[in-house]
């Protein structure tokens, strides 16, 4: 069985006349530690998936499956508690909390599930140290790079052990330089630490980091094509990929 | 075509419409409050003097002696005499209490007995009747009296009214009935002059003379005052009678208090008005560098802001007017019962001046602009590059120990100075220099304040993390969050202070309370204080309670109003040796044994602490007291205060000096101690069979009537608490405003967190947990000021000698101000707490 799996996933904004229709019988799984990159036009819907895989919607109609849990059964609070063990988030702005300094930002999803401080703060930096920020434990989000705060964003998303990472846009507000090594640090996360990935994307030379990419347009999913981490320009390949689904 | 910074202003507000909403009802709040307080106390001045307009009646010219005493009707011939006066009346006219059921069929507090010469008055009023007739010099025990009070006590042509005096319970037969009296005021009885002269005791004596001229010319008049001016010399006075001004004097300085308060409160209204607005700037950041980017200059964005402080403070000004006169009517309708029973003063429709009408716009407007133009001008220096950051909620940089915190900590150190000087200038002084040097050291304690109370909500409720967070986003914004507490504060100080105050002065109250009616009985006229209205009795009754088997001592009170060095006196005699034996003087200067021995020598007098400082006069000076018979000149033996007349300005003398120059022998009030031994159960009864005879006062009990004051206190003290609440509500709508906003500003934050897995009540505990943090502070700040506040208010009141105080530390207000604290930062919680639990995580995450 998949980590996560989605059947004929549909959501539909407004109504009548209005009705948008964001994602149209959309399924996917992703296996436990895969690496993901959904991609696709703005507007395609992508945003879209990874919110209702994440939790943060409901879809109009259609399931989804994390570790075998319908998300669909699961009220307010329960669904809360899963995304707080279950799955981390990353977002294209950081959001990080910026009273807190990256430690605490990082303990933050221990926290809030009640681990003692003590315990959580461990947690984060051993989390923090692995991706890299051992010397910038105690500073605050302003006193970071970009590519710093994306990756304190990284570290308070696999703090709680998550099975699951949901990235969106991760890269889409960093230089070339630190989106690679944001890029780099998510295939780390996959293949070190064996947590599954699903990234948003537009950028061809960050979705070439994934195992595999799902396009999306108008709100379906059109194409999966899978890359091999060998060394092989991958980049090319989706790039080409992407222009032959344009046409 | 709406200029763009119109439609701009008009699209933020209608967009952000919670935030209007709170922004608004800052401004409606503070322009309440002064509106209503300010309607409320004109509307009672008015009422004051109206009640002496109509005592005036319409007549040119009205004379009285500037003691407010009887003179002889002498004056009246030389008036009389004077070229240029086509008419002249003399009156003997008094207020007469009316005792608790006296009449059968109603309860009136008071009624004017009015003694006048029918053909003379009639000469210079119209004295019309709708039923029988006016009086005529020849009538004896007749009188008129109005459709009102007949109608009010079921009394007909021919039915007799009797009417309470100093020798007993007297009736008039009913002649006339006059048409219903238009204006506010005492209803008047008319009878014959000669006969008020023999009622009161003052045969020959009038205290009013009215006159009206042959001339309206008005050099021509003038030249006539001045001649009577001169004839009469300065003892005399026109217009209205000068005993009341002492009660126009305390209710301007009630003003002035109200004034204050209403200002405070319309400061408060800023405070929260200049948060807001400073907040909109922050959060629009890069709104505002797209504008500067696509053209917009500097000053357009200034009007824009302007533009929307201009429009909520136009809505929140005619809103506040129109609540606010609709509180200042509501209170005044309450007032009104209380007003007509203790004071005999009738109130009418709230009173708004033109001029306050323009000073509350004016102070509106003024201060929602004046609050809006730093953010403003701070929002015309953002940059276009503003536009290409990313937003987010901004944390306040700075360092800790700002220029502003080293101002503070200079102002508090200068505030402690003060303290310690006891000078009530410095004291005073340093009460707003305490109160700034908070307001500017706030933002360097929000952090160390929040840690503080943080931990302890951290241990009680606020786990998993909300503590932290909340302590984080409150020190993210000190600024802010001390401008919230600063408003917090000056309400709860207020609470405080006037709790301290109320508790010092209950103190005080009490031991002088003890102290000047102590007696074992007492007997009492209706109004305590207000002695020219109370009708006593002659000598007489005092010597037959003496002469009761098992009185000890009885003691005697008698009244006459007069002036020393110009200002209006309570001047009461005692008999030096009785006096002491059964009530008492609180010394400030002098002492009980030497002070009463020279009472009983000569012209000398006690003043009490108002009057001494008043008449800025100690102990061994000599004053001037202008008295029927001249100017005298009396000799200070003393300064001390009892309980009844504390907060008039008040002397004692002899009862010999006061039949001697003002012909007064009526007993007003009369003090009775039982002999050591004798038994009051025996004794009581034939006291009172005694009294029952003298309607006009009460018998109590020494003991009851201090439980009876003491009850009226706590009465009045209870509205008080009432009005101080509403003081404090400012305080309320700032945290709301505040918290509102915080979340507003921080949505994505909250989106954040939200899908990091922060379940909704983790979220509500946060922002829960802001809210007392924020309340702690504010409470905390308004702990301290209060308590300074307080004690300055009791050292101001020491000062002008109204009471002897001494400071009690207002533990009450202390825990009031506490509680409400604690349950404004919950009410405050509630509805920002619930908007943010409650938010959408995708929309709060693309939230900008």
């Amino acid at each position: 069985m998949s980590l996560v799996q989605t059947q004929d996933l549909t959501k539909v904004y407004g109504a009548g006349d209005m009705a948008v229709t964001a994602l149209d019988r959309v399924n996917i799984r992703v296996a436990a530690g895969e690496f993901v990159a959904v991609m696709g036009p703005s507007g395609c819907g992508k945003s879209t998936l990874l919110h209702l895989i994440g939790g943060l919607d409901r879809p109009t109609t259609g399931k989804v499956w994390i570790e075998n849990v319908s998300l669909g059964e699961l009220n307010d609070d329960k669904l809360t508690a899963l995304r707080r063990r279950k799955i981390g988030f990353v977002f294209q702005f950081f959001n990080l909390i910026p009273v807190l300094d990256a430690t605490e930002n990082a303990a933050l999803p221990l926290m809030l599930d009640g681990t003692n401080s003590a315990q959580a703060r461990a947690r984060a930096r051993e989390w923090l140290t692995r991706v890299g920020l051992e010397k910038r434990l105690t500073n605050r989000p302003d006193q970071l790079s970009g590519g710093q705060q994306q990756r304190v964003a990284i570290a308070r998303a696999l703090a709680a052990e998550p099975a699951l990472v949901l990235a969106d846009e991760p890269t889409g507000n960093l230089d070339t330089r630190a989106a690679d090594e944001i890029a780099g640090l998510l295939r780390q996360v996959s293949d070190e630490w064996g947590r599954a990935v699903v990234m948003v994307t537009h950028d061809p030379r960050i979705a070439a980091y994934a195992d595999r990419i799902v396009f999306i347009k108008d709100g379906k999913a059109v194409d999966e094509t899978k890359l091999k981490q060998d060394g092989s320009d991958n980049a090319a390949l989706v790039t080409g990929r992407m222009h032959a689904l344009a046409e | 075509m709406m200029p763009i910074q119109l439609t701009l202003a008009a699209r933020y507000l209608w967009g952000r419409k919670l935030r209007t909403f709170l922004t608004t009802l800052a401004i409606v709040f503070g322009v309440l409050v002064i509106f209503s307080m300010n309607i409320l106390l004109p509307t009672m001045m008015q009422a004051f003097a109206t009640s002496l307009q109509s005592a005036a009646g319409q007549v040119d010219l009205t004379i009285t002696h500037k003691s407010g005493e009887t003179f002889s009707t002498r004056v009246l011939d030389q008036i009389e005499n004077v070229d240029g006066i086509r008419a002249a009346s003399g009156t003997l006219e008094r207020p007469i209490n009316i005792p608790a059921n006296f009449f059968r069929n109603a309860n009136i507090g008071a009624v004017t007995l009015i003694g006048l010469e029918p053909k003379a008055a009639q000469a210079l009023r119209d004295y019309s009747v709708k039923e029988g007739r006016f009086l005529r010099d020849t009538d004896t025990n007749a009188a008129a009296l109005t459709a009102g009070l007949a109608d009010t006590l079921g009394l007909k042509l021919g039915d007799e009214i009797p009417i309470p005096t100093a020798q007993g319970v007297v009736r008039f037969k009913i002649v006339g009935i006059r048409p219903a009296q238009a204006l506010p005021g005492n209803e008047p009885v008319y009878v014959n002059l000669p006969q008020a002269q023999k009622i009161f005791g003052l045969p020959n004596r009038i205290n009013t003379v009215e006159a009206n001229y042959t001339t309206t010319d008005a050099a021509q008049r003038a030249q006539i005052e001045r001649t009577i001016q001169n004839l009469l010399g300065p003892d005399y006075q026109f217009g209205g009678l000068g005993t009341s001004s002492e009660l126009f004097a305390s209710m301007q300085t009630a003003q002035t208090i109200f004034n204050v308060l209403g200002f405070l409160a319309l400061f408060m209204g800023g405070f929260i008005i200049f948060n807001t607005f400073r907040t909109i700037v922050a959060e629009r950041r890069r709104d505002i560098g797209m504008l500067r980017a696509v053209g917009a200059s500097r000053g357009a964005i200034m009007s824009l802001f302007l533009a929307e402080g201009l429009a909520q403070g136009v809505v929140g000004v005619a809103l506040g007017i129109a609540l606010g006169y609709l509180a200042g009517a509501g209170i005044t309708a309450l007032a009104s019962g209380a007003m007509e029973q203790f004071l005999h003063v009738k109130i009418g429709a709230p009173i708004v001046e033109p001029i306050l009408l323009i000073m509350t716009i004016g102070l509106g407007l003024g201060v929602t602009l004046a609050s809006g133009l730093l953010p403003a001008w701070n929002a015309s220096r953002v940059t276009p590059l503003e536009a290409l950051r990313p937003s987010q909620a901004d944390v306040e940089k700075g360092k800790t120990w700002s220029k502003k915190t080293i101002a503070g900590v200079t102002l508090l150190v200068m505030a402690v100075g003060g303290l310690l000087s006891q000078n009530i200038s410095l004291v005073a002084l340093g009460g707003f220099a305490f109160l700034c040097g908070l307001i500017l050291v706030a933002p360097a304690l929000v952090k160390p304040v929040a840690g503080l109370f943080g931990a302890l909500l951290t241990l009680l409720f606020a786990r998993q993390g909300t503590g932290d967070l909340a302590q984080g986003n409150l020190a993210r914004q000190p600024s802010r969050a001390a401008i919230t507490a600063s408003a917090t504060m000056i309400g709860l100080a207020i609470i405080v202070a006037a709790v301290g105050l109320i508790t010092s002065i209950t103190g005080g109250i009490n031991a002088v309370l003890a102290k000047s009616l102590g007696s074992d009985y007492l007997l009492v006229p209706p109004a305590v204080g207000v002695w020219s209205n109370d009708v006593g009795a002659s000598s007489t009754l005092a010597d037959r309670l003496r002469g009761v088997y098992g009185v000890g001592v009885v003691s005697t009170l008698r009244f006459a109003s007069t002036t020393i060095n110009t200002e209006a006196v309570n001047l009461l005699g005692v008999d030096p040796t009785a006096f002491p034996q059964v009530s008492g003087l609180n010394f400030i200067q002098g002492n009980p044994q030497t002070a009463f021995a020279q009472l009983a020598e000569g012209r000398t007098i006690i003043l009490n602490g108002i009057a001494a400082s008043q008449l800025k006069a100690n102990l061994g000076d000599t004053v001037k007291i202008s008295s029927p018979e001249g100017e005298q000149s009396y000799r200070v033996v003393g300064v001390g205060s009892d309980f009844i007349n504390t907060k008039i300005m008040t002397a004692y003398t002899s009862q010999q000096n006061l039949k001697r120059d003002f012909l007064k022998t009526e007993d007003i009030l009369i003090q009775i101690n039982l002999a050591p031994g004798a038994d009051a159960a025996q004794v009581e009864p034939r006291l009172k069979d005694i009294a029952a005879k003298y309607p006009q006062f009460k018998f109590i009990s020494g003991k009851a009537y201090i439980q009876e004051n003491q009850r009226l206190f706590n009465a009045s003290f209870s509205v008080f608490y009432i009005v101080l609440f509403a003081f404090a509500l400012p305080s309320l709508i700032a945290m709301l405003n505040t918290l509102a906003i915080g979340v507003i500003e921080r949505t994505r934050e909250i989106g954040m967190l939200r899908a990091i897995g922060a379940t909704r009540k983790q979220v509500r505990r946060t922002i829960m947990t802001e809210a007392l943090l924020l309340a702690a502070l504010g409470t905390a700040f308004g702990l301290l000021g209060g308590l300074y506040l307080g004690y300055v208010m009791v050292l101001g009141m020491n000062a002008s000698g109204m009471y002897p105080l001494t400071y009690s530390f207002p533990l009450a207000g202390i825990l009031i101000a506490l509680a409400l604290g604690l349950i404004f930062g919950v009410i405050a919680a509630l509805f920002p707490a619930r908007q943010a639990a409650n938010m959408n995580i995708i929309r709060a995450l693309r939230y900008e």
